[in-house]
């Protein structure tokens, strides 16, 4: 490859091992950078990166995590709050009261609510009717769970998004009464509103995804202490096209070993649009 | 990958809306293993620490170019961390001869460190025996050295075109096993 010169699709695919682990010369990285801004219609091109990278976080992964020093936040927080405002930010924000998070969460959980009665799913009622109160005090303690939930939120009035709801399946056992619905939008998301997932220490819940062939794992459902479950499917596997339905299995701890879903609870087909 | 993906992706949303608490949580779920790996790369000092807090404010000012399809966030955050230690390590010149010289001492001990991941430590460790020496050689010097192809062939002797095709293999070797 020439310096700097232009990457060509191939040639972007034959480097892009030695471009995740920063092995190429500064002249050859930004040329395939630059190859990556305009890679929106290459997506082969992101698909390998995404591979590439995620192959060079996992030789990490064997490292025993160091608390660093608490200077170094500190440091950090000196530098944003004086650090010109993040490109993306759409607008100046003052410094948010406490309580109106609070209002904030109430006016998620009531619109949440009209969302799923409108849309006449009688048994996600009560299941959200349920969730609300929890989530309201749960939503007061921590702004991350804001964050989650306006994100869902979000999610849930963006045109295109449609609402699965997952019906429990005859070989659910009685003590697992876990039920939900999944958010799912055709740009590559999807996201499980769950409750009833209790953390138990010999068992896990698991996404899975279904097209025309066999069932593709999509990640495990974080356990909580409430049993309250708001979680991505893996956004990779979203790209491979539209799916037909989605699905939770339970599962020995660690999820599935042989690529199948052990005992499937919950699947919900996803409508024609 | 962490088991946080999606609870991550969200975290950055709201990093790009200019949210310093956001920019805290991914702060404190992370950073003590981009910690160790900045210890690793760089040694003990201030320097793992200022790339440490570089990377942050890296993040703070381009959470809005995160792309979910390009990979986790666990793995964008390691992308910048590390691209910045190896600026780091550039600049310190005679950076073969520092390899060369640390390869005969005996490794870094990590102050304090938490326990490992010892799943994902067998796993990678499996992983890594199953690829050709010559393979993972090339990886190891461009992933915690931070050498560039060019560099590990001046390293190692071997001729470039051999070298790229070492890590371009064993990175994908690797993924495979890791995978499978």
């Amino acid at each position: 490859m020439l310096a700097e010169a232009p990457v060509t699709h191939t040639e972007f695919l034959e480097q892009v091992e030695a471009y995740a682990l920063g092995a190429l010369e500064p002249d050859q990285a930004r040329a395939m950078a630059a190859h990556l801004a305009e890679a929106g219609t290459h997506p082969e091109c992101e698909a390998a990166l995404r591979r590439a990278q995620e192959t060079v976080a996992a030789l990490a992964s064997d490292l025993s995590p160091v608390q660093p020093p608490a200077g170094v936040w500190q440091a950090i927080a000196s530098s944003v709050s004086a650090a010109p405002e993040p490109a993306a930010r759409e607008r100046r924000r003052r410094p948010v009261p406490g309580w109106v998070y609070g209002l904030a969460a109430a006016a998620l959980l009531l619109l949440v609510l009209g969302f799923l009665r409108y849309q006449a799913v009688s048994s996600s009622e009560a299941m959200a009717k349920a969730a609300a109160a929890q989530c309201a005090r749960e939503l007061a303690d921590a702004h991350v769970d804001l964050l989650r939930k306006e994100d869902a939120l979000k999610l849930l009035v963006e045109p295109g998004t449609q609402v699965v709801s997952l019906a429990r399946q005859a070989a659910a056992a009685p003590n697992q009464t876990g039920t939900g619905v999944v958010l799912y939008h055709p740009r590559g998301r999807a996201l499980l509103i769950g409750q009833r997932f209790p953390a138990d220490p010999t068992r896990d819940y698991e996404l899975w995804i279904i097209r025309d062939g066999p069932p593709v794992a999509a990640g495990l459902v974080p356990s909580s202490p409430d049993g309250q479950v708001l979680t991505d499917f893996r956004p990779e596997l979203l790209a491979g096209g539209r799916p037909a339905a989605f699905a939770i299995s339970v599962e020995k701890k660690g999820g599935s070993t042989t690529g199948k879903p052990d005992t499937v609870i919950l699947v919900g087909a996803l409508g024609p649009r | 990958m962490s088991a946080h993906g999606g609870e991550d992706s969200v975290l950055v949303q709201g990093v790009a809306r200019g949210e310093s608490s956001a920019l805290e949580a991914l702060y404190r779920r992370h950073s003590p293993r981009l910690y160790a790996l900045l210890l690793r790369m760089l040694g003990q000092g201030a320097d793992a620490e200022e790339i440490l807090q570089e990377s942050f404010v890296d993040v703070w000012k381009r959470a809005s170019e995160y792309r979910p399809t390009r990979g986790a966030v666990e793995a964008w955050l390691i992308t910048i961390a590390r691209s910045r230690a190896i600026d780091r390590l550039r600049s310190r010149g005679a950076r073969l001869r520092l390899v060369r010289e640390r390869e005969q001492q005996a490794p870094d001990v990590a102050v304090t460190p938490e326990p490992p991941d010892v799943h994902a430590h067998t796993r990678l460790r499996r992983a890594l025996d199953a690829l050709p020496v010559e393979q993972r050689r090339a990886l190891e010097l461009a992933y915690w050295d931070g050498l560039s192809q060019r560099e590990i062939s001046e390293q190692t002797g071997d001729p470039l075109g051999t070298v790229k095709t070492r890590v371009r293999l064993g990175l994908q070797r690797l993924a495979d096993l890791l995978a499978g």
